[in-house]
């Protein structure tokens, strides 16, 4: 437990103190969402608030059932679900590359500077209807989408963090002799690990901006499908369900890349 | 007479877009074996530079250095900095054998014996598995110097090492790291702005001026041997010289 054995009563207070304020925090998050959902339910049912547009937690949760049970709720998810992740991993992997590319050619990185600029401020879903007409209706539309919308981020601050990389670091590399892909393979990497560790975090939220996007723009399945098609036929019950198996699922997601980060932290 | 470490006639210019300028002026002189030389000079004269260039990291504008009569290269020398440096994703043993490992893995399994003395002599064997954050200030540095000593560099590069640290700790260290150079027969050159630390540890200081640098004195530190720098600091000598650098440095040429 402690390196000092004698564990004074004092010490024990301040320990359960620590957990009480743990607990309570937590405890008024739970609080937070409860009373959200209640108000939202007596407000729909009063009727202050109208259903037919604001949906209500009773109404989500019977068209859930209805979705899954007649609507293949579950399909429209792994849909979604699949073309998020191989839209991450793209991303991903093809952003580090680019960063590592960038980092090991000082001209390369000069010359490609502005565009990479340009890039980064363009809002990626003007290409949309392009990207429609040149990979086609499908699928593989909606992943380049995801794909355009996270992967300059990627490059951007895998190679910023590769460039922030201690020049008497790389200094005491060179005088043991080191050559370029050590240096890259031995400290570069190594050394951005953390930052890689966040950059995944930024891209699970980016990722499903992405595909909900993609989705909004062509798609014939999946959660942003669904929203879609909920708000044209005026059932807002539909548009709010996806809604929350939306936020759901990419909770769920981030949770997985945190636990994965926290393996990594030493 | 065979000189071990000789800089002949070094210039070098600094180029910027703006401008060209001279920031090392006709540097000359001699390191003998196992000789423990420290550089002084005012802030922003060029020592780090002078470093650079026996590490082979500049090209002198004109002039050359040589190390044991031929042109010096990278991987003879070893280089301490003001931070530690170390890795902090690697444990304390794989940082020290770090240098090894990147010349060739098979000489790590050659070398384990004499690393694994390294280690026990200076006192490091039992954090070996630790990894850096999990060590104190100094013990980095003491690792610091142990890695770069664990590939027998020819010469040994030292910027500042002990300007990070506090006080008690710069002492305790500085003892240490001269123990630890004489022990290994290390040649060493020291750069820097700690006038009692330069008078304390080395053999020979080398006063330099405003920049361009160039050689204002070199004087030899004529102690009883075998003090340590601290009791080196405590010796009548010790004030004297500290004296006449304070006043070599400050004096106008």
């Amino acid at each position: 437990m402690k390196k000092g054995n004698n564990i004074t009563g004092k010490y024990q207070h301040f320990l359960k103190a620590q957990k009480i304020d743990y607990l309570t925090t937590k405890a008024y998050q739970i609080l937070l969402l409860m009373v959200f959902v209640v108000i939202w339910e007596v407000l729909t049912k009063v009727g202050i608030v109208d259903p037919f547009f604001f949906s209500s937690p009773s109404r989500i949760c019977i068209t859930f059932v209805d979705l899954v049970k007649n609507g293949n709720l579950l399909q429209h998810m792994l849909i979604t679900l699949y073309e998020t992740f191989l839209g991450f991993i793209i991303a991903t992997v093809l952003g580090t590359l680019i960063a590592i590319l960038l980092w090991w050619s000082k001209k390369t990185r000069d010359v490609l500077d502005p565009y990479i600029v340009v890039l980064n401020s363009l809002p990626k879903i003007a290409l949309g209807p392009l990207i429609i007409i040149w990979v086609g209706a499908g699928m593989s539309s909606i992943i380049t989408m995801c794909v355009l919308i996270s992967i300059v981020i990627t490059t951007l601050s895998m190679l910023s963090s590769f460039l922030s990389c201690d020049e008497d670091k790389i200094l005491l590399m060179k005088s043991f002799g080191a050559k370029k892909y050590q240096i890259l393979t031995k400290l570069i990497i190594p050394y951005s690990i953390p930052d890689f560790m966040s950059v995944l975090k930024i891209n699970v939220g980016m990722s499903w901006v992405g595909i909900v996007m993609g989705e909004y723009l062509v798609s014939k399945a999946g959660l942003g499908y669904l929203i879609v098609y909920g708000s044209q036929i005026f059932k807002l019950d539909i548009v709010l369900t996806s809604t929350v198996v939306l936020c759901v699922l990419a909770c769920i997601m981030y949770g997985i890349v945190s636990l994965i980060e926290r393996k990594f932290k030493r | 007479m065979d000189k071990y470490l000789e800089l002949k006639g070094v210039h070098f210019n600094y180029f910027t877009r703006k401008s060209e300028f001279n920031a090392i002026n006709n540097l000359s002189f001699c390191v003998d074996r196992g000789e423990f030389i420290s550089i002084v000079g005012p802030s922003g004269c060029g020592k780090t530079t002078i470093l650079s260039l026996i590490a082979g990291l500049y090209e002198p504008t004109s002039g050359e250095i040589l190390l044991e009569g031929k042109k010096i290269n990278n991987i003879d020398i070893g280089y301490m900095f003001q931070k530690d440096q170390l890795f902090e994703w690697r444990t304390i043993y794989k940082n020290i054998t770090l240098g090894l490992e990147l010349k060739d893995r098979s000489c790590i399994n050659k070398e384990r014996d004499r690393i694994d003395c390294l280690l026990k002599k200076y006192g490091i064997f039992d954090f070996k598995n630790k990894y850096p954050r999990e060590l104190s200030g100094g013990m980095r540095q003491r690792v610091a110097l142990i890695r770069t000593l664990a590939v027998k560099p020819k010469i040994l590069l030292l910027d500042e090492p002990f300007s990070a640290l506090d006080y008690q700790t710069r002492l305790d260290l500085c003892d240490d790291v001269k123990r630890i150079i004489t022990e290994q027969e290390q040649t060493a050159i020291l750069v820097t702005h700690d006038i009692s630390e330069a008078v304390s540890l080395s053999d020979r200081v080398i006063v330099l001026t405003k920049r361009p640098a160039e050689i204002k004195q070199d004087i030899k530190l004529d102690f009883t041997t075998d003090l340590t720098p601290f009791e080196r600091r405590k010796d009548v000598n010790f004030s004297n010289y500290f004296n006449y650098i304070w006043r070599t440095l400050n004096e106008e040429r």
